[in-house]
């Protein structure tokens, strides 16, 4: 479906960043350093993506390919496959959430203090 | 913190209200002493009396007339200098700025006192509620292995309050974010109470790849005093359960294989005998969240283990 015969992010191929095993069967974890550099990874790519109007890189998959190559190298290097997905799905996520956000500050809706209140839905209404 | 509070506004009443039925009796005396000085003399028996009837109250109210006591001698003592002086103390009648700050003063204490008090009893309720009757809503018998490999059950959170956080190592961005904040408010929590009133517990979703080994390295990089916990599958279901965490970790995955854990992300807050007090959910700062954990800590009566 992509580019690069390899591109499949359900985890098939190996990653990049395979998985450290540890001495006693389980997989290393990425340190805070190898988290940072991921980040740094995906907030590049989004960046471009942005520059490119592109919202949705998994349906648009093969337009965000073309469009920001060398930054989604970067991204799949850096990142897990699933954590790649993940981020990606969430940036979807985030904007549909400003966009209803929007929507419902323009119909004169008045934002809840989530700030120190309890809330399952405060968590997933907070903006990074 | 609610009784010095109490005797403070307990003190104050008496104080008030002798002040006010002290007054007129020294503005009449305070007004013909200057015509005739030798009045006062005749005039002293009311205020003793006034101090004879002090003498009959409890032990706590003298001390606290002795304190407000200024006034009653002041104003034997004052002398207006004009007779307009006097004309327009009497038009005010028994107010003075003194009585109004008094006023003011406790107004703004009974104000502070009853908000402390509603915030109180609000947490309280908090706790009961959350503690159910019989078996506990949240939280329960559980069997997992630290990440030192020792056994670990609901007994060794008991004598500390202990604030329980799932999640798993490979976590792509909220676990590092919240247990950035849990060590942000282990030191908060440190810092008020001093000693180590409270135990952090880190519950892995994903045995499969979160051994002992990794989970202690993870957590190293949070806080040194964070206890990281896992175990078999069907333990880790069990705790999860038991805590209601919802998560997805398949129970049979392939080595090596690259997966995310959904999982609820609360952080349970359970008091010294086990019981589950308030959950913090992600939207707590770090700031906000210490305050809850500190007001529980100041709110507990039994024993706590500062070790």
């Amino acid at each position: 479906m992509g580019w690069f015969g390899s591109s499949d992010s359900t985890g098939s191929q190996p990653s990049p960043t395979a998985p450290e095993a540890s001495k006693d069967g389980g997989y290393i974890a990425p340190d805070r350093t190898a988290r940072a550099q991921c980040w740094e990874g995906r907030d590049a790519f989004f960046h471009c993506l942005q520059q490119n109007g592109i919202i949705d890189s998994v349906k648009e998959d093969a337009k965000a390919r073309e469009a920001c190559a060398p930054e989604l190298k970067e991204f799949e290097t850096h990142c897990a496959s699933s954590w790649v997905t993940y981020f990606k799905k969430r940036r979807v996520m985030e904007h549909q959430r400003d966009l209803t956000l929007k929507k419902l500050s323009a119909e004169g809706a008045t934002p809840m203090d989530t700030s120190s209140a309890g809330g399952a839905g405060a968590a997933a209404l907070r903006g990074r | 913190m609610a009784s010095p509070f109490a005797k403070t506004f307990r003190l104050a009443e008496p104080g008030l209200c002798r002040r006010c039925a002290a007054l007129p009796a020294g503005r009449t005396f305070a007004s013909t002493s200057t015509q005739n000085p030798k009045r006062e003399i005749r005039s002293r028996p009311t205020t003793s009396a006034i101090t004879a009837r002090i003498r009959t109250q409890p032990n706590t109210v003298r001390q606290s007339i002795a304190q407000h006591g200024q006034p009653f001698s002041s104003s034997s003592q004052r002398a207006y200098k004009t007779v307009e002086e006097a004309k327009a103390r009497s038009r005010v009648g028994p107010f003075s700025w003194q009585a109004g700050l008094f006023f003011l003063l406790a107004g703004a204490g009974l104000t502070v006192y009853f908000r402390y008090e509603k915030a109180r009893m609000a947490r309280a309720r908090i706790a009961e509620a959350n503690k159910g009757i019989g078996k506990p809503l949240v939280g329960g018998p559980f069997h997992l292995t630290d990440h030192n490999g020792s056994e670990f059950t609901e007994q060794n959170l008991k004598g500390k309050y202990s604030l329980v956080y799932f999640g798993f190592t490979h976590c792509p961005d909220i676990c590092p974010e919240e247990l950035d904040k849990m060590a942000g408010m282990i030191d908060r929590v440190k810092e008020k109470n001093g000693g180590n009133v409270m135990k952090p517990v880190f519950i892995s979703c994903d045995p499969a790849r979160d051994t002992p080994e990794v989970i202690r390295r993870y957590l190293a990089e949070f806080h040194p005093e964070i206890l990281g916990m896992t175990g078999s599958w069907q333990e880790v279901k069990d705790v999860c359960k038991a805590y209601r965490v919802y998560f997805s970790t398949p129970p049979d995955v392939q080595p090596g294989q690259d997966y995310l854990v959904d999982h609820s992300i609360y952080f349970y807050l359970m008091d010294p005998e086990g019981d589950f007090v308030e959950a913090i959910g992600r939207n707590f700062t770090v700031e906000a969240a210490a305050k809850v954990i500190n007001d529980h800590i100041a709110d507990w009566k039994g024993k706590i283990d500062r070790s």
